[in-house]
C-alpha cells in the first residue's frame, strides 16, 4: 500500500506527459518542459509550506490570501525600499502564519476554521496595503530587483532555480532534522509525541509560520512574473495548491508525505491543466474537474483507520 | 425573542448562551448612539432586508455545524442556483421564460449539490471540510461554465419581486427569510432528523447505538442545507437582477461567521437555528454600523475573521477536544 | 420456568488473551443476579457480548429458551436486553424525554412531526418508575450526575411497557456515581422491578452486591469460578473466590528483586485532584517497584497520569532531589526524567507507522543531532544496541513498529525511555495484551532497571502481577490510599489481604 502511495503519483505524471505528448508532439521538447516546470513553480512553492501543515494533520486555508498580501506588499514598497521590499513581503507571510498558528494552537481552534478566519484578516490587510487596487510593478524595477525570479541563469529560468533551492532546503528540513521528524510524528500520532515530552505546540506554530512564509515567497514570485500585485492575485490558487499536495500522495490525515511528492503533484496539476486546455476543455470546466480530483485524491490517500468518527 | 438555550450545566455556559443576544443588544445601542436613524422603522427594514439572504444560508449551515461538520461549498451552490434560475426566467441569454417555475428547479439543483456533498462525504469517508471545499470549487466552475464566463441579466419582473416586492410594507425577501427560519426551526425541534442532528453532534457513538441511521441522516442534512443555499441563490438572483459566478463572493465567510457568532459550537451538538438568527443580525448590524462610522468596506472581512476567532474561542467546549488539528 | 436470559459455553479470545473461557450464565425473571470479579476477570467482555459489541467465538445465548444472535446494541434492546452503562450514554443536548426515546420516536410522530407533549407524557411515566421528579422536557445537560444515571435506568425500563416479554436489565456499576441515599432508592426500585424483570448487577462494592442480589457469580481469568445464592455468601468468602491461584515466584523473577535504596527519587505529598483522588502521599525510592492496586474508579490511573504530566493536579506538592517540582505537562515530566509507559500503547506509547529506530530516539532526538541534522548512523547504532539488549525481535531498525508483536512493541517503548535516560518509569498496565513469554521478558527488564537504580511505579494488569513485581504496594479505594504493604522478596502479602482494602 505504502509503495503504491509512493509510486503512483510519479507514474501518473509520466502517463499524463505521454498522453498530452501523443496529442501534441511539440509538447516533447526540452524548452517546452522547461516552460511547464517554470510555470509550475509558483504553485509548487505555495504548496510546500502547505505540505508540512497537512503532514501535521492540519490544513491552511489562508495560503492564497497570504500570497496575495505578499504580492501587494512587494508591489507597493518596491519603489521605496528596493530589495528590502522582498524580505518585508516574506516577513508579512511569516507573521500571517504566526497568526494562524496562534489562533489554532493557543486558542485551540481547529485549523481549517482558524486559517479561514486568519485568511479574512490577511485579505483585509492586503486591501489596506494596496489601497484596494491592483498595483503595477514598473519594468525597470523588475529588472533591477526581481531578476532573480524572472531572468535565466545557465540557460534555465530562475524560478526553476528558486524552486530547486526551496525543494532542497525544505526537503532537508522535513527529512533530516528533528523539526521535520516531529512534524511527521505529530501527523502520525500526536498523543504519542506529546507523551514523549516534545513541545508539540511550538512545532505546530513553527509549521504554520513556515506555511505563511512559503505562501508569501510564492506571492512574491507571482507578482514578479505578472508585473503587478493585487489583493486577489492568488485567489484561484488555494484549490490547486491543496490538490498538488494531496495528488502528490500526502494524506490529509497526516503523517505521510514529502516535498518531492508535492513537486510531482504540482506538475501533475499543471500537465493536466495544459492537457485539458489543449483538448479544448474550458477553464471553467477545468475548475469543476479539479474540484472532483481533489475529493478523489483525498479519498484515495487518507488513512481511515486513524479517525473513528469522520465529520 | 426566545432563544433556545442549549449548553452544558455550568453557570458560565448559561451566561454564554445568552451572550450573543447581549452582544446584539449592545451593538444596537452603540450604533444608535452614533446614528439616531438607526432604530427607525425604515432603517430596521433595510437591515433586515440585508439580513435576508444570510439568514436563509445560515439556516442550512447551522444544521451541518450542529452535526460537528462544516460546509465550505456555500458559495459554489449559490452560484449554480443563481445562474440556473437566471437562465430559466426571462433573461437576455436564453429563450426560456418559465417564471416562478424556475424557482423550485433552482432550489432542487441546490439540494442535489448538497446531496452530492453528503454522498461523497459519507460514502468516500472524506472529511466534510475537504469534500465541500472540492464540491464548492466545482460549483463555481459549473456556474461559470453555464454562462461561458458571461453575466446574464434578468428581465422577469415577477421573479424579481421575490426580493424587491413588498407585502404589508415589508420587502418580500424578509418574508421569505422569515418563512425559512420557521421551517428550519420546525425541522430542528419537531422532526426526528432534527433531533438526531443533536444526538450525532453530541455523541455519535451513543447515537449509533440507539439505532439512529447516522449515514442517512448526514446525507439528508447536507441535502437540506443545499436546499437552503438554493433558496439563497434564488434570492440573490432576484435581488441583483442578474446571475454570474461571482454573485456569491463573500457569502461563505458571512455564513460561517453568523453561525458561530450566534453561539453554535463547531464541535457540534450545541446551538440552534435561532442562535444563527441572532448571529446574522450581529454581523449585519456590525457591518451597517461600520459603514455609518465610515470604516472602509474591505475591513469588514477582517472584522468577520476576528469575530469568528473570538466566537469560536469562547464557544468551543475544550474539555471535549483531545487533540486539535 | 425457563430463565429469561441464558448464556452457555461462551468463549471469546483476543490476540494474546482468552477473555472468556466457556462461560455459562443465567438470569430469571424475579431475581437479581450479581456478577463480580477483579479487573480483567471478563465481566466487561461478557457485557459487550450481550450488547452486541463483540461476537462470541463459541457458545450460545438464549432468551426465553430460544437461541438468538445479538447483532448490535439496538438489536439487544429490541430483544428485551437493556444496559445501563458505566460510562454515561445520555446525550446532553437532548431533553430527558428525547434521550429515553432516542431512535424510537416513531410512536410519537404525527404527520411527520414529533408530538413533544405525548413524548413528555410517556417519559413522565418512565420517570415515575425511577421516582425522578423532574420535568421530562429538561435538558440532560442540566441534570446532576446521579439524575442522569436515573434517566439511563428509566431508558432501560421503558422497554418494559413496549415489549411483550419480561425484560432483562444489566446494571454496570450503577452505584459508583450515587450517594448513599440514592443507592438505597435505586435498590428499592430494583426490588420493585424484579417482579417483572431479570436484573444483572455488576459492582465492585461487595456489600451492595450481597444486599441486593439473590444469586452471585464470581468470575476470574475469563471463567465463572463460583456460583451461589447470596444468602450463602459473605464478603470474606467472595474475596477468596475472586483471588484464586497461588503466586508463582519465579514467574516474576522474585529472586532478582532489588533492595530499594534509601535515596528518595520522588516525594509525593498530599496530592489531590478534585473528585478523583485526595491527599495521596508517598516516597518513591530509587531501585524500588512501587505497585498501586485498586479497582477502576479508585483514582490510581489518574494519579499515574498526573505524575507523568498528562493531567493536572489541584493540590499537593512533589519533590525531586529535595527541590519542589511541577509536572504540568509531559514535557515537564520528561525533562525531569520521568517516563510513562501507557496502557494504550498504540496511541500514546508508539508512533506505529514510524520505524523501530525512530520510535526509540523520539524522546531525546537532540542527542543524535549535529548541526541541526539527525545522524542516521548514530541513530541506528543505538537502536541496534537496544534491540540486542532487550532481545527485540525485529527484522531491522527500519521496520515499522506496527508490524511487531505487542511484546516487542512494548520493549520498544521501554527502550525509548532507557535511551532518554529517565530515572523514574511509570508503568500503566505494561503487560496488557502481550503474550506470556513477552510478559516474562518485561518482568526481567523491570528487575534489571531497578537493579540499576531506576524507580518504577507499577499499575499492574492483575493483582497477582502487582504483588509479584512490587517491593511495596499502595492500595487505593475511592480516591484515597487505603493501605500500604511491604512486599520484599520472600515475604509477599497475600492477595486476600490486599483485595479487602480494594473493594
Amino acid at each position: 500500500m505504502e509503495h503504491i502511495r509512493t509510486m503512483l503519483p510519479p507514474a501518473v505524471l509520466v502517463a499524463m506527459v505521454l498522453i498530452v505528448g501523443l496529442y501534441d508532439t511539440t509538447f516533447f521538447s526540452l524548452s517546452n518542459f522547461e516552460t511547464v516546470i517554470s510555470d509550475t513553480m509558483s504553485l509548487f512553492l505555495m504548496a510546500t509550506g502547505l505540505t508540512l501543515v497537512i503532514m501535521m494533520g492540519g490544513i491552511d486555508l489562508s495560503v492564497q490570501a497570504v500570497a496575495s498580501m505578499a504580492s501587494c506588499i512587494l508591489a507597493v514598497y518596491l519603489p521605496e525600499l528596493g530589495f528590502l521590499a522582498i524580505p518585508l513581503a516574506v516577513l508579512g507571510g511569516t507573521i500571517a502564519g504566526l497568526l494562524s498558528g496562534f489562533v489554532s494552537i493557543a486558542l485551540r481552534i481547529p485549523s481549517f476554521i482558524a486559517t479561514l478566519a486568519a485568511g479574512g484578516l490577511v485579505t483585509s490587510a492586503a486591501y489596506w496595503f494596496s489601497d484596494t487596487r491592483s498595483v503595477d510593478i514598473a519594468e525597470d524595477l523588475t529588472g533591477r530587483y526581481l531578476n532573480w525570479a524572472v531572468g535565466t541563469t545557465l540557460g534555465i529560468s530562475n524560478d526553476i532555480w528558486v524552486g530547486a533551492i526551496f525543494l532542497i532546503i525544505l526537503g532537508v528540513l522535513l527529512g533530516a532534522t528533528p523539526f521535520g521528524r516531529y512534524v511527521r510524528a505529530i501527523g502520525a500520532q500526536e498523543r504519542a509525541v506529546i507523551a514523549s515530552g516534545i513541545n508539540v505546540n511550538r512545532v505546530k506554530i513553527a509549521t504554520f509560520m513556515l506555511s505563511g512564509t512559503m505562501a508569501a515567497v510564492a506571492g512574491v514570485m507571482m507578482a514578479a512574473r505578472l508585473g503587478s500585485g493585487s489583493p486577489t492575485l492568488a485567489n484561484e490558487f488555494l484549490l490547486p495548491a491543496i490538490a498538488a499536495v494531496i495528488v502528490g500522495g500526502t494524506a490529509i490525515t497526516g503523517g505521510v508525505g514529502s516535498i518531492w511528492r508535492t513537486l510531482v503533484g504540482a506538475l501533475i496539476i499543471q500537465v493536466v491543466r495544459i492537457g485539458m486546455t489543449f483538448m479544448g476543455v474550458s477553464v471553467f470546466t477545468q475548475q469543476i474537474i479539479f474540484g472532483f480530483i481533489l475529493v478523489a485524491a483525498v479519498a484515495v490517500t487518507m488513512d481511515r483507520k486513524k479517525i473513528l468518527v469522520i465529520k | 425573542m426566545a432563544l433556545a438555550v442549549r449548553t452544558s450545566k455550568a453557570g458560565f455556559a448559561k451566561w454564554r448562551a445568552w451572550a450573543p443576544l447581549a452582544v446584539l443588544a449592545g451593538l444596537c445601542i452603540l450604533v444608535s448612539l452614533f446614528n439616531s436613524n438607526f432604530l427607525t422603522v425604515s432603517n430596521s427594514l433595510r437591515l433586515l432586508n440585508t439580513a435576508a439572504i444570510p439568514l436563509v444560508l445560515s439556516m442550512g449551515a447551522t444544521f451541518i455545524i450542529l452535526m460537528g461538520s462544516i460546509d465550505l461549498s456555500v458559495e459554489g451552490v449559490i452560484a449554480v442556483t443563481a445562474v440556473t434560475v437566471s437562465l430559466l426566467v426571462a433573461n437576455d441569454l436564453t429563450g426560456y421564460d418559465y417564471g416562478l417555475w424556475a424557482v423550485p428547479v433552482a432550489i432542487i439543483a441546490g439540494g442535489l449539490l448538497g446531496l452530492l456533498n453528503g454522498v461523497l462525504h459519507v460514502r468516500l469517508k472524506t472529511p466534510s471540510f475537504m469534500t465541500t471545499l472540492g464540491v464548492g470549487f466545482a460549483g463555481v466552475g459549473i456556474a461559470t461554465a453555464m454562462l461561458g464566463g458571461q453575466t446574464v441579466r434578468i428581465s422577469d419582473q415577477t421573479f424579481r419581486a421575490l426580493s424587491l416586492g413588498r407585502v404589508g410594507g415589508v420587502p418580500m425577501a424578509i418574508w421569505i427569510a422569515l418563512s425559512a427560519v420557521i421551517v428550519a426551526y420546525i425541522i430542528q425541534e419537531r422532526t426526528r432528523i432534527g433531533r438526531w442532528v443533536y444526538a450525532i453532534g453530541t455523541d455519535e457513538t451513543t447515537a449509533r447505538q440507539a439505532g439512529i441511521p447516522i449515514e442517512r441522516t448526514r446525507i439528508l442534512i447536507f441535502s437540506l442545507a443545499g436546499l437552503f443555499y438554493g433558496l439563497g441563490g434564488v434570492l440573490s438572483a432576484a435581488q441583483f437582477g442578474q446571475g454570474h459566478a461571482l454573485i456569491s463572493q463573500g457569502r461563505l465567510f458571512t455564513t460561517v461567521t453568523a453561525v458561530v457568532v450566534g453561539g453554535t459550537s463547531l464541535s457540534g451538538g450545541v446551538g440552534s437555528v435561532l442562535n444563527s438568527v441572532v448571529g446574522v443580525l450581529i454581523v449585519v448590524v456590525l457591518a451597517n454600523g461600520m459603514v455609518l462610522m465610515g470604516v472602509e468596506p474591505y475591513i469588514q472581512q477582517g472584522v468577520q475573521g476576528l469575530l469568528i476567532i473570538v466566537a469560536v474561542a469562547l464557544s468551543l467546549d475544550r474539555s471535549r477536544l483531545d487533540v486539535v488539528k | 420456568m425457563l430463565p429469561a436470559l441464558e448464556m452457555k459455553g461462551i468463549s471469546k479470545s483476543f490476540p494474546g488473551v482468552k477473555a472468556l473461557d466457556s462461560v455459562s450464565f443465567s438470569a430469571a425473571t424475579g431475581e437479581v443476579v450479581g456478577l463480580i470479579g477483579e479487573n480483567g476477570a471478563g465481566k466487561s467482555t461478557l457485557l459487550k457480548i450481550l450488547n452486541g459489541v463483540y461476537k462470541p467465538d463459541a457458545g450460545s445465548i438464549a432468551i426465553d429458551g430460544r437461541n438468538v444472535e445479538i447483532r448490535s446494541a439496538r438489536d439487544a434492546f429490541n430483544k428485551g436486553i437493556a444496559m445501563v452503562f458505566q460510562e454515561q450514554s445520555v446525550i446532553s443536548s437532548l431533553t430527558i424525554a428525547e434521550n429515553i426515546f432516542l431512535g424510537r420516536e416513531e410512536e410519537f410522530l404525527r404527520f411527520g412531526l414529533i408530538s413533544k407533549a405525548r413524548m413528555n407524557e410517556a417519559a413522565a411515566q418512565e420517570l415515575e418508575k425511577v421516582r425522578l421528579k423532574i420535568h421530562p422536557g429538561t435538558l440532560a445537560a442540566d441534570l446532576s450526575f446521579s439524575d442522569r444515571q436515573m434517566v439511563e435506568i428509566a431508558k432501560a425500563l421503558s422497554l418494559d411497557t413496549r415489549i411483550k416479554r419480561d425484560v432483562t436489565i444489566l446494571l454496570d456499576e450503577p452505584t459508583s456515581v450515587l450517594e448513599k441515599k440514592e443507592v438505597a432508592m435505586l435498590f428499592d426500585i430494583v426490588r420493585e422491578l424484579k417482579q417483572r424483570a431479570s436484573i444483572v448487577f455488576i459492582s465492585h462494592r461487595l456489600d451492595e452486591v450481597l444486599e441486593i442480589c439473590d444469586r452471585i457469580y464470581v468470575m476470574r481469568d475469563g471463567r465463572v469460578v463460583h456460583e451461589s445464592p447470596a444468602a450463602n455468601a459473605d464478603v470474606h468468602t467472595l474475596h477468596q473466590q475472586m483471588v484464586g491461584r497461588q503466586l508463582q515466584h519465579e514467574y516474576y523473577r522474585e529472586e532478582k528483586q532489588a533492595q530499594p535504596s534509601a535515596t528518595i527519587a520522588l516525594k509525593v505529598d498530599k496530592l489531590s485532584k478534585a473528585g478523583i483522588f485526595q491527599d495521596v502521599s508517598f516516597d518513591l525510592h530509587q531501585g524500588e517497584v512501587l505497585g498501586i492496586a485498586g479497582v477502576i474508579g479508585s483514582g490510581r490511573e489518574a494519579l499515574a497520569r498526573c505524575l507523568a504530566g498528562y493531567e493536572k493536579v489541584d493540590g499537593g506538592t512533589l519533590h525531586m532531589g529535595g527541590k519542589a517540582v511541577r509536572l504540568a505537562t509531559a514535557h515537564d515530566a520528561v525533562g525531569r526524567g520521568i517516563g510513562f509507559v501507557p496502557s494504550e500503547r498504540k496511541v500514546e506509547g508508539l508512533i506505529t507507522p514510524f520505524t523501530v529506530a525512530e520510535n526509540m530516539t523520539l524522546a531525546c532526538l537532540s542527542k543524535f543531532t549535529s548541526g541541526g541534522i539527525i545522524s542516521g548512523a548514530k541513530e541506528s547504532a543505538i537502536a541496534k544496541d537496544w534491540i540486542a539488549k532487550l532481545g527485540i525481535k525485529t527484522p531491522s531498525t527500519k521496520t515499522m513498529v506496527v508490524s511487531l508483536s505487542g511484546g516487542n512493541q512494548q520493549k520498544v517503548v521501554l527502550a525509548k525511555w532507557r535511551i532518554a535516560g529517565v530515572k523514574i518509569l511509570i508503568l500503566d498496565h505494561p503487560t496488557r495484551g502481550i503474550d506470556v513469554g513477552a510478559k516474562e521478558d518485561v518482568y526481567s527488564l523491570v528487575r534489571e532497571m531497578t537493579a540499576q537504580g531506576l524507580a518504577v511505579i507499577l499499575l499492574g494488569d492483575t493483582l497477582d502481577e502487582v504483588i509479584g513485581l512490587s517491593s511495596r504496594i499502595l492500595v487505593m479505594k475511592d480516591g484515597v490510599v487505603n493501605a500500604s504493604f511491604n512486599a520484599p522478596a520472600g515475604g509477599k502479602p497475600a492477595q486476600l489481604e490486599i483485595i479487602q482494602h480494594m473493594m
